[in-house]
């Protein structure tokens, strides 16, 4: 069969295109935050890296993305040398932005790589389904909005993880696909939510045989453990010999912070948040106890600690049980049926579970769901209606990232154009299912997307032209709450696919 | 890709009995089912070749060019942070400032010395319209003197989103209905159509002119298309009205005139005698004209009986008038129409510049290009006059005999590119802008018969980089080296055209000798261009010539362009048979 068109690299390049004529664009902190990174990577020796705090973006990434960093600077330290240097807080020169932006689109060709990989891994039948789903990852709006725009580095981030779940594919790379994924936690920790269908399905393919799980293939153990030692040892190792672990980790993991990140992200928290909102008004009548503290604060929802005033408040160990707990359920089925999809499937419930439950998610977060699967998605129409809403409702809850007016047609329109062309392109592509599907969720799905319309239409205009500045909290409520039912709802749908097929 | 597919969908109303005889039939060549994408644009638009609706992909180009205006826009326009003038930036907002402002009498008066309003009158209602809605949003944007040289970074957002709507409701319709009529009057599939709409409208001379250095050109070139559009549909009455909104809005629409006159005419003469449709298209133009005036003469005429005077300055005496000063003469200056008539030639005063040079800056135009052999300073400025007068007229006449001769819809955009290049190559007064003009029919061309096949589409894609790189100089005076390289290489990418490729001239068609022959002299000057970037980058100008490389780059823009004016001519005397087409040569040797 001919090979289909556009192919990965065109779309990439006509993208890069594009991402340079963002460089202009609205850059949040985290470009501040990379760039100081740049600077104590370069000039500090490496037992000072996890202890500078000059600026208050401190590293709070693991070691490897440091290196990173540290090799960046080499080449920033050529192309601008004030760039480099710790007391210049907030530098942006245009030799930085160029910089710093093109180092984003050079090294998002690593998720190219990746899917190119994915793409050659599919079988011929489902070659064309696959490349569609590769192009969407590679123009995805959340990386535009995120890495482009807003600035961080996820598309190189995530090409790791892809190329991680394609080797994962063929019985031959699953030690690759372990180390490297052990690689991948060393360069941001926040991967770790995936880590459990990693464990499930490493221990089941790799470590016990296919044929009896109390056959343990002692090599296989013996080699996995090893490499993932190196890698850990390789990234830890230099701290651990400084002494410095206890204050490394107290950088990468930060439980000073609130339940909801700045703005809701649209998991349970919100809809719990939301909830409490409402039964504020009919507490009095309820007889429900108030907490007046918490009514008070004007600020709420829009800070970091959210306070609730009806119901009774979140631990962040209630949010660790429940994460577990929901991430437990798909895994038993991974670790009876290891399959490649259901190992796919597992990482995106897990994903999945991480967003809705986890302490202090950030909407960022959702990449980690629809990125891993957007590579099973073009499996059924099943799988297509859960996904859906998904993505409708992922991408739209990154609007609130960029609230400059100069940037809101680029996320409007690109996102719609995205939703569009995929949604039209899967519609076309998606088998249909050898299972029946629920009806329900087909016109829910429909429904929900076509709600999107009026929200952002009044979220992005007609709130500000009927309050003006008044009530600013309320497009980014209604955004996160639509956002939330989206992704409980596709969690739900995806759930049941997942167990019934 | 066979053309032989039926048409997508049935007209609406029974095509009128038309004077086609003199259009040729549509030879419909059997092309091979082509089976891989042979440029990237294609490979784009495969998925929707077979099954997906015009309905489909029209939106999503129009996001797709929408996205990639708004991001260009992003970056500094023409005279951002450059006291004490600034630039065309400034120059609109002005106009916007003084119309929102002003009585309409004081508008073509005020102030000239800081951006005098020197455009037709469309252009002066277009900035009323904006100032006003702008001063709705922010009354500061346009705060009459106070708000010169503003920089607010919202401003420049409202200022490009107009540029961006004014372009979608103009230009993007007129183009969208110009490819289609084109396309089907060739008998290109809708398929290649829309790849073709991509192409005219990524073009990335317009883009980088308008959306990023800032001006309003695709309003103007958007009624001179949906005049063409107009004229292939045979509404001749709407072709003129369109071309005078052209006019009203941009004098520069005059290089078109000539062409647009010629066809006009032609039809009228050559394709049978038709005293009516003469007579109607004269009536018609006249009246266009009397109703672009017309609220320009209504305000002056409230002002004078509201006492106010054009300019206030004077107390009320008459000023002397600038040109056509015999008319006071004729007419007494106390009479109640003499205001218009002051207005009206203050305004052809202002928009017409005889003053001013011979070329503007620098300019890759003959007389530019000759001025680095020759001094023209050493010459009366009458005899140059002369000259350029003579040499224009010289080069745009035989493509328009022609069409008079011979009006083909299929020749439309072939003389309207010739006499463009020609008054863009010699006419007085020309800005390096002005090149946006040949280059809008031409562009046009990749609609037509054959158009994304290899030979229209380098030489198209020839004199679009070309002219995008003879813009540079203007670039990166603002500091847009890195739009004008993102744009430019992506669209030479998207059509397959050097540095990316150079397969697009040895494509299907042409003998061997030709193939080669035009690979060789565009290379050559795709490698010059190249070059030419290098140095300018690296190489400072000695000291006694600090133009060296803008010069460098204006003779090299204007051969190559002569090249494009001389192609241009060749292909329409082709399309009109004045000259064996090759197709034909070819098809008996079949």
């Amino acid at each position: 069969m001919a090979e289909s068109y556009p192919t990965l690299t065109q779309c990439a390049l006509v993208a890069a295109a594009f991402k340079v004529l963002l460089f202009p664009a609205y850059k949040s902190t985290d470009f501040e935050v990379h760039r100081n990174w740049l600077a104590i990577t370069n000039s500090l020796p490496l037992s000072q890296w996890y202890y500078e705090n000059t600026s208050e973006w401190t590293l709070d990434y693991p070691p490897f993305f440091a290196y990173f960093e540290w090799l960046l600077a080499h080449l920033a330290r050529l192309v601008d040398p004030a760039m480099v240097r710790i007391i210049n807080l907030n530098y942006d020169s245009w030799e930085t932005v160029y910089f710093q932006r093109f180092s984003v689109i050079i090294t998002e060709l690593l998720l190219v790589y990746a899917l190119q990989m994915f793409i050659d891994s599919s079988s011929l039948p489902t070659r064309r389904a696959a490349q569609a789903a590769a192009l969407s990852v590679i123009l995805s709006p959340g990386l535009l909005i995120i890495d482009h725009i807003h600035f961080q580095y996820n598309g190189a981030m995530y090409g790791i993880l892809v190329a991680s779940l394609v080797l994962a594919r063929c019985k031959s790379t699953l030690l690759q696909s372990g180390l490297l994924f052990g690689a991948l936690l060393c360069f941001k920790h926040i991967y770790s939510y995936l880590g459990p269908a990693y464990f499930v399905f490493l221990l089941r393919t790799y470590c016990l045989s296919s044929k009896s799980i109390f056959r343990i293939k002692f090599l296989n153990c013996v080699k996995l453990g090893l490499g993932l030692g190196g890698i850990f040892a390789a990234a830890f190792g230099p701290f651990a010999l400084m002494g410095q672990i206890p204050q490394v980790l107290s950088r990468l993991f930060p439980f000073s912070r609130g339940l909801c990140h700045a703005y809701w992200a649209p998991n349970v928290w919100a809809l719990y948040s939301l909830a409490d909102r409402v039964l504020i008004y009919f507490a009095p009548k309820l007889g429900l106890p108030l907490n007046a503290e918490a009514l008070n604060s004007v600020t709420r929802g829009l800070v970091g600690d959210t306070a609730f005033a009806v119901l009774p408040e979140i631990s962040p160990r209630t949010c660790l049980v429940l994460t577990l707990l929901s991430q437990a359920l798909p895994l038993i089925k991974l670790f009876r049926r290891p399959t490649w999809e259901n190992f796919i499937g597992a990482v995106t419930l897990c994903g999945y579970s991480s967003f809705l439950f986890s302490w202090h998610v950030h909407e960022k977060a959702i990449l980690l769901v629809i990125i891993p699967f957007s590579l099973i998605a073009l499996t059924d129409r099943r799988h297509l209606s859960a996904f859906r809403p998904l993505i409708v409702a992922g991408y739209v809850s990154l609007f609130p990232l960029l609230f400059t007016p100069a940037e809101f047609p680029i996320k409007t329109i690109y996102t719609v154009f995205w939703l569009v062309l995929f949604l039209i392109a899967f519609d076309r592509l998606a088998p249909a299912s050898n299972k029946p599907r629920v009806f329900l969720l087909d016109r829910f799905s429909t429904l929900y997307i076509a709600i999107s319309i009026p929200l952002i239409a009044y979220t992005s205009l007609f709130h500000q032209i009927i309050f003006g500045k008044r009530l600013e909290f309320l497009p980014l409520m209604f955004t996160s709450s639509y956002a939330a039912i989206g992704v409980v709802g596709s969690w739900v749908g995806y759930m049941v696919v997942y167990y019934t097929s | 890709m066979s053309s032989s597919s039926p048409a997508p969908h049935k007209p609406r109303r029974k095509p009128k009995k038309s004077d086609n005889d003199i259009d040729k039939p549509v030879r419909v060549r059997s092309e091979a089912l082509v089976r891989t994408p042979s440029f990237p644009l294609a490979a784009f638009l495969w998925p929707a070749r077979t099954s997906l609706s015009q309905w489909e992909v029209l939106p999503l180009v129009l996001m797709v060019v929408g996205l990639f205006r708004w991001a260009a826009g992003l970056w500094g326009y023409s005279g951002f942070q450059r006291p004490p003038l600034f630039g065309d930036y400034e120059a609109q907002r002005h106009w916007m400032e003084i119309t929102a402002h002003l009585p309409i009498s004081q508008w073509y008066f005020h102030d000239l010395e800081w951006w005098g309003l020197d455009y037709p009158p469309l252009t002066a209602y277009h900035s009323w319209a904006l100032g006003k809605i702008g001063s709705l949003i922010n009354p500061e944007w346009f705060a009459l003197v106070s708000s010169r040289g503003s920089h607010d970074p919202t401003l420049k957002i409202f200022m490009r989103a107009t540029v961006i709507i004014s372009e979608f409701l103009i230009f993007v319709p007129a183009t969208t209905v110009f490819v289609r009529r084109f396309s089907r009057l060739n008998g290109v599939n809708t398929w290649t159509s829309n790849l073709a709409l991509v192409a005219i409208l990524m073009q990335p001379a317009t883009i980088l002119i308008d959306h990023v250095h800032f001006q309003y050109n695709t309003v103007m070139l958007g009624f001179v298309v949906a005049s063409m559009s107009s004229m292939l549909a045979e509404r001749y009455m709407w072709a003129a009205v369109f071309f005078v909104a052209a006019l009203g809005f941009k004098q520069m629409a005059l290089y078109y005139a000539f062409s647009v006159f010629s066809y006009l005419l032609g039809r009228c003469i050559t394709t049978g005698i038709n005293p009516s449709r003469l007579f109607g298209i004269a009536l018609v133009t006249i009246i266009s004209f009397g109703v672009l005036v017309l609220p320009l003469a209504l305000g002056v005429l409230y002002d004078k009986h509201r006492g106010i005077d054009a300019m206030p300055e004077l107390k009320g005496s008459a000023a002397p008038l600038p040109i056509f000063s015999f008319i006071t003469n004729y007419i007494d200056t106390q009479h109640f129409y003499y205001p218009i008539v002051e207005q009206l030639v203050q305004m052809v005063h202002r928009v017409f510049p005889f003053s001013r040079g011979l070329f503007e800056d620098k300019v890759a135009n003959f007389w530019c290009a000759l001025n680095t052999v020759i001094k023209l300073r050493n010459f009366p400025v009458e005899l140059l006059q002369k000259a350029a007068l003579g040499m224009t007229l010289l080069s745009i006449i035989p493509p328009n005999i022609i069409l008079f001769l011979r009006p083909r819809k299929s020749a439309l955009p072939l003389a309207f590119a010739a006499t463009a290049w020609g008054f863009f190559l010699f006419s007085w007064q020309v800005h390096e802008k002005s090149v946006l003009l040949p280059l809008m029919p031409m562009t046009l061309l990749l609609a037509g018969k054959q158009g994304m096949s290899g030979e229209v589409r380098a030489w198209v894609g020839f004199a679009n980089l070309l002219g995008a790189w003879t813009l540079f100089p203007l670039l990166h005076r603002v500091d847009l080296r890195v739009p004008y390289t993102a744009l430019t290489l992506l669209w030479a990418y998207l059509l397959g055209l050097p540095p990316t490729s150079w397969s697009a001239p040895f494509q299907e068609g042409q003998s061997a000798l030709v193939q080669w022959g035009t690979a060789l002299l565009q290379s050559t000057f795709y490698v010059t261009m190249a070059a030419w970037h290098v140095l300018e980058a690296s190489v400072i100008p000695p000291p006694g010539k600090p133009d060296l490389w803008v010069v460098a780059n204006v003779g090299v823009g204007a051969a190559g362009f002569s090249i494009c004016y001389l192609w241009c001519f060749w292909r329409l005397l082709r399309e009109t048979d004045f000259l064996p087409s090759g197709g034909k040569v070819k098809a008996k040797t079949q």
